[in-house]
């Protein structure tokens, strides 16, 4: 039942120095939506290239149905749709001629399948795609990757220009392929996105797997900023020993914190007063990312809990 | 139409490779036009005699006699323009043939199809080698064209044979720009390099016919076995034409595995 689709073990690839991936541990069984979640340059692109044989190991190996990347890289691309990052079409071509000779190339017998995605994504074929926006470039892409019905379907940043209303048609589409028991493997730096496709989550900074999580976990392990107001002033000592709790900042009847874990503790402490309010802010996955990247620790709540809001970390490098 | 990647080059170019074999027809098609007028002014053969030695050399590897249609050919058309044609479309395909896919970021979606990518190689090489025959072919129409239109007695056997002499060079070459593509994913750095090459061997060819230490040299020089036994002459020489096919094959080879082996470029 949970066959592993992708394993890597201890993959490595060195560019120089800059780039690449360092003994990477990675596994997505049949069936879940994987999600690789990670800033521009962190390794993500090096590791699908690697899955895709377009670059080699330096060291380590990946399989995919069980299959050696290098070896067996014909027999496991036929098994694959991709999306690439930096998404670049034939010009000269329309869509519908650029899907006839991926079909072709792919063995397909026809691209109805291809016409049928397209058509939910509101995708015109006829076009020449030098005529198309970016947008609809990469809605073309998206075709493209899932035309063949693919067991495995690797999307590199899906939905970047995609707008609103086609990120939802393709949210559906990842529903409907999960709910086919097909496997995806999506990388990005959106993190509203993974949440929303997600199971579970790789994240990867600087070559390295900090963390594999699923996502319902990351919540529930998450922060998130509490903010009470009471009747009357109230004195922070009296909350300040509550496990769990963190940035607590009292003023006059106002108090707000960052709370790791459960809320319980400090819901029980308040309740000894009279609340007027209580806001809990829901963690975006951006909390807990920058919580991973704040220390660098892989797995475990984080010790110091970083301020949530704040912009990303400015050692995030975005060379793309 | 786009069953293969060599449909796919064959449609992306044939409005280029006929387009550019019409081009190329209109040089053999003037030179061969121009000979009666050229020959009616004999005493421009006498002038020709009275050129240095050197340069008569230089520019013509056999007898340099305009008197003859093979001899105007062979100065006019065959020492460099013929050449120059061929090759020009040759070096600049063959060199992005890998390299332009890479470059503009289409090979990483190409590749994601279960092909092997050997046979990306091959199949554009195959493509490129049936427009090189195409335009080859309309520079031997447009020559023959010419010879019946004007009325003058040319060999259209040899003149294939020469025209066939041309094409392998134009493939021996391609096949250095296909291999540093493939090595280097950088189409202008292959064409480019590729382009010096001819030059040099153009040079190499013709002062090796006038200065002595260069002379064992020139077999080195693609050009040699192009022109030296003058094949719209003599008919194409065997030995030669194996050196030249050698070249295509082994660009064609080190290309694949050069391929195969490397790291693509995103």
């Amino acid at each position: 039942m949970t066959e592993s689709i992708i394993r890597t073990e201890r993959l490595t690839k060195r560019y120089g120095q800059a780039r690449g991936v360092d003994e990477l541990d990675l596994e997505v069984r049949q069936g879940e939506v994987f999600g690789f979640l990670g800033p521009n340059g962190a390794g993500k692109t090096t590791t699908i290239r690697v899955l895709l044989d377009f670059i080699r190991p330096t060291s380590g190996r990946a399989l995919l149905f069980g299959l050696d990347s290098r070896r067996d890289s014909r027999a496991i691309r036929r098994r694959i749709g991709y999306l690439p990052g930096e998404l670049t079409l034939y010009d000269s071509l329309s869509g519908e001629e650029l899907l006839t000779y991926f079909a072709h190339l792919r063995g397909l017998k026809t691209i109805e399948t291809g016409r049928r995605v397209a058509e939910r994504l509101d995708c015109d074929l006829t076009r020449e795609i030098k005529a198309l926006s970016h947008g609809n470039r990469q809605k073309l892409g998206l075709v493209q990757a899932l035309m063949g019905e693919p067991e495995l379907t690797i999307f590199d940043e899906p939905t970047l220009g995609l707008d609103p209303l086609v990120q939802a048609v393709f949210f559906q589409l990842v529903d409907e392929l999960q709910a086919a028991g097909r496997t995806l493997f999506v990388s990005s730096h959106n993190l509203p996105e993974i949440q929303r496709i997600c199971d579970r989550v790789g994240i990867i900074r600087q070559g390295r797997l900090l963390a594999v999580e699923s996502v319902a976990d990351l919540k529930r392990r998450a922060l998130r900023r509490l903010e009470l107001r009471f009747t009357e002033p109230v004195k922070a000592e009296r909350f300040a020993r509550v496990p769990g709790i963190s940035e607590l900042v009292v003023d006059g009847p106002h108090l707000s914190c960052v709370v790791t874990g459960s809320v319980d503790p400090i819901l029980r402490a308040a309740m000894e007063l009279h609340v007027e309010d209580v806001i809990s802010h829901e963690p975006s996955l951006e909390e807990i990312f920058l919580a991973f990247y704040g220390n660098g620790v892989s797995g475990g709540p984080p010790d110091a809990a970083p301020t949530p809001g704040t912009p990303p970390d400015e050692e995030v490098p975005d060379a793309a | 139409m786009l069953r293969s990647v060599f449909a796919k080059v064959v449609h992306d170019q044939w409005r280029l490779v006929l387009g550019w074999g019409v081009f190329a027809a209109i040089w053999p098609a003037m030179y061969v036009g121009l000979y009666p007028s050229i020959e009616a002014m004999g005493s421009l053969q006498q002038m020709m005699d009275k050129l240095p030695p050197a340069i008569r050399e230089f520019f013509a590897s056999s007898e340099l006699n305009i008197g003859t249609p093979e001899g105007f050919l062979n100065l006019e058309l065959f020492t460099f323009i013929a050449p120059l044609l061929v090759l020009a479309y040759t070096v600049v395909v063959a060199g992005s043939a890998t390299a332009g896919e890479e470059e503009r970021g289409t090979l990483d979606l190409l590749l994601a199809n279960p092909i092997p990518r050997w046979r990306v190689v091959v199949e554009k090489a195959a493509a490129f080698g049936v427009g090189t025959i195409v335009i080859v072919a309309f520079m031997w129409a447009g020559a023959a064209a010419a010879a019946t239109a004007v009325g003058i007695d040319l060999d259209l056997g040899r003149l294939a044979e020469a025209l066939v002499s041309v094409l392998l060079l134009g493939l021996a070459l391609g096949g250095l720009a296909l291999a540093l593509g493939a090595m280097t994913g950088r189409r202008w750095l292959s064409s480019g390099v590729s382009l010096m090459v001819v030059i040099a061997g153009f040079f190499l060819n013709g002062l090796g016919a006038l200065i002595d230490w260069l002379d064992p040299w020139r077999p080195l020089s693609p050009f040699y076995h192009y022109i030296a036994n003058d094949p719209l002459s003599n008919g194409l020489d065997p030995g030669s034409a194996l050196v030249l096919v050698a070249w295509a094959v082994v660009g064609l080879i080190v290309a694949v595995i050069a391929f195969e082996r490397r790291d693509l470029a995103r």
